[in-house]
């Protein structure tokens, strides 16, 4: 049986393919994205023991809890007088002062170095002048800064902005903006740069100044005398610190969390790709599915035969189930080698983006392996399951009777489960959105899933009114189009498996094009009703936990200044309110209702005092909260418990929780504005106001002015962004789709080539074939594409009624980008179906008549 | 109705060739391989005239017909139609012949299986985007005994009635020639007398032209003229044979 297995994938090897192709490609998605996460966090695990291997300890600030640290300390700092006391401690070597903070470079053209937005930080720290834990490696010719006018910078950095040891450079700080002379250019241990985050380095007073808190520094790192141990070095700190509020760790602890913070930063991209991964890999099931049913249908006298000469049902299954798995098993091999190309391109994209990954050797590991092989074999099996079970019940009298092709779908059967599969699909999506569970992202892939599933099992069904109708048009136009229209009829479960790889695809764009809209509409709509400010100066860093941001010096000029009424700073920080992790924004009160309709409920926000906090509506009717009542805040500098002094309806744009600047000075981490709000005096023309705030920025390169629709522009540009990204990785499912499509058509032109004999015979031409085998697709393509708009406009209804509470409080569809989308995928059906369509023309007459069956 | 008005213009004379064939070759493989399934063949076809043609397997008869219908080309030498050349037609052009001047009824697998019989009958005019002639239309369907089962698919249809179904398809477009490849192989001896009745009246009533390859001698008597091939040569001609006669040439060619 293992030879006629063998030999039954060689006699179909084209058609399988195709089919290897669609594994191939979701199984090379899997491998790229492990391959290149295990290189990125390999790499960067060598990183962390080189630059840490020679620091036996750490103090630093206690955490109230871990916010998702992105490499910048996020820790309080300390204050500087433990450092004689660390140093007075027997047993350590050396100590290292550590003064991290926020520092921009700013490039000959006048503009920041770096991309913040992307996720990079950009950083300041202090030159030590010790012998041990420097993870700074001078270039040649380079020395580190001494004086206050003198910085050192990385190298991914000096690349980036064209800057040579001698030149000059602006840097930002959350001072006013100064000009510093390079010195010195290095290398963070083997990278260029930390993930492409950027570093300057300024003499220890200096950066005191410029990053530091006064009487205050970021962490102290200890390195111990030979013949003590790291744990013998962090007991003995303790004892002498006994009392400070302090964190005192290992080195090892210290290297493991910079080891998996880079992990994690990594999950998020590993997630992403492996999603497309998956769906590739689900769309190409279909295809697999339709190809195995296909083969089975056509080979129905073989499986008799074999039948007839004493196979069993169970050797039958098994070999078919035998060419499923060989066929997974090479198109994962092969997945598997195209993933480990991928994982070389992706690593030169993450690098264009700025992102810097030192370059080593591909980490291909046993695990990457194992995954990739195993993810296409188990799909081809599964996809392969039931037409293997078909074959197994061809009866051994087909071997002796002509083919019965025919098949009708049992309609009451699949009405049946294929709305309970349905109803079970969409149950799994609406609690993954609505309902407030963990894992929401598996359970809502999950009914997504179980959802297309359905509905393809209801296909069938639907094929038939659907295609007439669809048909109609074509039949009237003459016989090519009412043989296409009853060839689609012919078989609707094959039909209806064909369509549902594209229904998909395309239900998958309608998501994300709905989604898209309905958050650019909200957006617009939340800008339109509650920005009472003229401006909005953005830092272009991200609203909270990013160390870029924009000086507080900016919004107190920016203030001065006659054109302007109020120019307010707003900072945001990550804490955790009633057990879970948010955002809060902070800014002064008194300018609040200047700069937004907040909608006032309760209270007043403008006299809200250090003590007290706003809160929307929504938090005071979901935890019965009113004026007075308290609300403990954890910071990562602590707990603090504040009470309501103000509510307010309009949480779009404000969050839930609004903090008065006073306390984000005690309490926040980062004392930089990531926004600058501004209304502009009476009188001032928006031009003028433009004119006017364009001058003062220009010391603060960092900053991008924008007008109201300027911002809503700059929103809906991140959210496009981040949707063609998606477009890109659906359209991969998409061609999967397509390819399914040509397959599907190539194979059945193969089963009915006498049929297509006859039709030469008696005088049809090779252009009204082609134009019947087009057809055909085109009634395939318009039944998926359309399925497909339907399942995914209802799915982005949900999707957007799901984040209402998060501000997506407006369904847009958009109905001319959709019907591009339509008319994209009706069209690429249609070109699929060109090569076999030709293939059907080139057909001989005479053999295709001559064929036996 | 008389039956002269059914008569088209092509068949109207008697003594008209409605199809020939000079010095024909048809070579299939090359080399040591090669098979000459014609081996030089001359033969007139006179319109209005049922002509059998009988050879052992392999003498070249359903080759002759192939070439004829312009479903196959020929190695060298010519192949007629009326006046109409074959081998000077491109691929759309021999189509166009197929499709309007020439009927085809196969042994087997004769009709479209997603169509009904009407749709099967008149899908020579419908890929050329005409409608039939409702009388001619009644008239073929009719005297074939099918007109009852004309909304049905082939599958729900006897073999006979596919068969029947196949002729009125061959003779819709009321060709020059009707060519017909062992059109009784798959049927039963009575569906088989009916079909064969029916071609004779084809030819007697409408003056069409049938040309039919056949190994069976009792379908060769329907017709007025049989032809034996044998290596890819004609060896013998009969009129106005009987069974007995065929036979009788059949033995005597010891084939």
């Amino acid at each position: 049986m293992l030879r006629l297995t063998v030999l039954g994938v060689l006699a179909h090897r084209v058609r399988y393919a195709m089919t290897a192709l669609a594994v191939l490609l979701g199984v090379a998605f899997i491998a790229g994205t492990l391959v290149l996460t295990d290189t990125i966090g390999r790499t960067f695990d060598g990183l962390f023991v080189d630059i840490y291997h020679d620091t036996s300890a750490v103090v630093r600030g206690q955490q109230a809890f871990s916010a998702p640290a992105n490499f910048a300390s996020v820790r309080p700092a300390i204050p500087d007088t433990l450092v004689a006391q660390v140093r007075a401690v027997p047993g350590v070597r050396e100590v290292r002062v550590g003064i991290d903070g926020y520092a921009q470079l700013v490039g000959t053209d006048g503009k920041a170095i770096g991309n913040p937005a992307a996720g990079a930080p950009t950083l300041g720290q202090a030159w030590n002048a010790t012998r041990t834990m420097n993870p700074y490696r001078f270039l040649p010719g380079s020395q580190p800064p001494v004086t206050a006018t003198e910085v050192a910078i990385d190298k991914h950095s000096a690349d980036a902005g064209h800057l040579r040891v001698g030149d000059r450079v602006t840097v930002l700080t959350k001072r006013a903006p100064a000009v510093y002379r390079i010195v010195g250019i290095f290398r963070w241990g083997s990278a260029d740069s930390p993930l492409g985050a950027s570093i300057t380095l300024f003499d220890a007073t200096t950066a005191a100044n410029v990053l530091g808190e006064p009487g205050k520094v970021s962490e102290i790192d200890v390195a111990a005398d030979p013949g003590v141990s790291q744990a013998e070095l962090v007991h003995r700190l303790s004892g002498a610190l006994a009392g400070a509020r302090v964190d005192i760790v290992t080195g090892q602890q210290v290297t493991r969390e910079g080891q998996s913070a880079v992990r994690k930063a990594l999950g998020f991209f590993n997630t992403f790709l492996l999603a497309f991964a998956l769906i590739a890999l689900f769309v190409g099931s279909f295809l697999i599915f339709n190809t195995f049913s296909i083969v089975v249908a056509q080979r129905l006298r073989e499986l008799g035969l074999l039948r007839a000469v004493g196979a069993s049902r169970l050797q039958v299954t098994a070999s078919v189930l035998g060419e499923s798995t060989l066929i997974g098993l090479l198109a994962s091999a092969a997945g598997l080698g195209a993933g480990i190309g991928l994982a070389v391109a992706l690593r030169a994209l993450l690098v264009a983006f700025g992102i810097d990954i030192p370059s080593t050797g591909l980490s291909i590991t046993g695990r990457t392996v194992l995954v990739s092989m195993l993810a296409g074999t188990v799909v081809t099996v599964l996809a392969a399951l039931q037409p293997a079970r078909r074959a197994g019940a061809v009866a051994p009298i087909v071997a002796l009777q002509a083919p019965v092709t025919s098949e009708r779908p049992r309609t009451v059967r699949r009405t049946i489960s294929g709305a309970t599969v349905t109803g079970l699909g969409l149950l799994a999506l609406l609690i993954g959105l609505f309902a407030g569970v963990s894992d929401r992202l598996v359970i809502v892939g999950s009914g997504a899933a179980i959802t297309f599933l359905g509905v393809s099992i209801f296909g069938p069904v639907l094929v038939g009114p659907v295609a007439r109708a669809i048909g109609v048009p074509l039949a009237a136009r003459g016989t090519a189009g009412r043989l296409a229209r009853n060839n689609v009829l012919r078989a609707p479960k094959r039909t209806a498996s064909s369509a549902a790889a594209l229904m998909i695809g395309v239900a998958l764009v309608a998501v994300m094009s709905t989604l898209a809209a309905s958050i650019r509409s909200s957006i617009s709509a939340v800008v339109d009703r509650t920005m009472r400010a003229d401006f909005v100066i953005s830092s272009g860093g991200q609203a909270a936990n990013s160390i870029a941001g924009l000086s507080p010096s900016l919004a107190d000029r920016l203030a001065l200044l006659p054109q302007v009424a109020s120019a307010t700073g707003v900072r945001a920080d990550t804490v955790r309110i009633f057990g879970s992790t948010t955002v809060v924004l902070a800014t002064d009160p008194a300018q609040v209702s200047q700069l937004f309709d907040v909608q006032p409920r309760q209270g007043q926000l403008a006299t809200l005092s250090a003590g007290q906090l706003a809160i929307s509506q929504h938090v005071a009717d979901t935890r019965k909260l009113r004026l007075g009542d308290p609300v403990p805040v954890t910071f990562v500098r602590g707990v603090h418990s504040f009470t309501v002094g103000a509510i307010y309806g309009a949480r779009d744009l404000a969050g839930d929780y609004v903090l008065p600047i006073a306390a984000a000075q005690q309490w926040f981490t980062s004392q930089l504005d990531f926004q600058v709000y501004v209304r502009l005096a009476g009188g001032t023309s928006a031009e003028a106001g433009r004119a006017v705030l364009t001058q003062q920025l220009k010391a603060y390169p960092s900053a991008t002015l924008m007008d109201r629709s300027e911002y809503k522009h700059a929103q809906e540009a991140q959210i496009d962004q981040l949707l063609n990204l998606v477009y890109a990785l659906l359209g991969l499912a998409l061609i999967i789709a397509l390819v399914g499509i040509g397959n599907t058509l190539a194979l059945s032109i193969h089963e009915r080539r006498r049929e297509l004999g006859l039709l030469r015979a008696v005088g049809m031409t090779k252009s009204q074939l082609r134009r019947t085998v087009q057809a055909e697709a085109g009634i395939v393509s318009v039944f998926g594409t359309g399925q497909g708009l339907l399942v995914g406009v209802l799915l982005g209804w949900a999707v957007v009624a799901a984040m209402h509470s998060q501000g997506v409080t407006r369904l847009s569809v958009p109905v001319l980008q959709l019907l591009l989308v339509a008319l994209i995928a009706i069209g690429a059906g249609v070109l699929a179906s060109v090569a076999p369509s030709r293939r059907a023309a080139r057909l001989q007459v005479l053999q295709a008549i001559a064929a036996d069956e | 109705m008389t039956l002269a008005t059914q008569r088209s213009p092509g068949t109207g004379s008697t003594e008209q060739v409605a199809a020939a064939m000079v010095a024909g070759v048809r070579v299939y493989g090359a080399g040591e391989t090669a098979v000459r399934a014609l081996d030089g063949v001359d033969v007139q076809f006179r319109a209005g005239q049922f002509t059998a043609i009988m050879g052992p397997s392999g003498s070249g008869k359903s080759t002759l017909l192939h070439c004829l219908a312009g479903l196959d080309r020929l190695t060298s030498g010519k192949a007629f139609v009326g006046d109409t050349e074959l081998s000077a037609l491109n691929d759309r052009a021999m189509t166009l012949l197929r499709r309007e001047r020439i009927g085809f009824v196969f042994q087997s697998f004769n009709l479209v299986p997603t169509l009904t019989a009407r749709e099967n009958i008149v899908l020579p005019l419908s890929l050329g985007g005409s409608k039939p002639d409702a009388a001619w239309f009644g008239a073929l369907t009719a005297a074939l005994g099918i007109d009852q089962r004309l909304a049905h698919r082939p599958d729900e249809l006897s073999g006979g009635q596919q068969q029947r179904v196949a002729m009125a398809r061959a003779m819709i477009t009321r060709p020059e020639l009707i060519l017909a490849d062992e059109p009784t192989g798959n049927l039963d001896s009575h569906a088989a007398a009916e079909l064969l009745g029916q071609m004779r009246a084809a030819v007697d009533t409408y003056g069409q032209t049938v040309v039919m390859v056949t190994h069976d001698a009792r379908a060769a008597a329907f017709a007025d003229r049989v032809v034996f091939l044998s290596d890819g040569r004609i060896v013998r001609e009969l009129l106005a044979p009987t069974s007995e006669l065929i036979l009788a040439t059949i033995q005597q060619l010891g084939t």
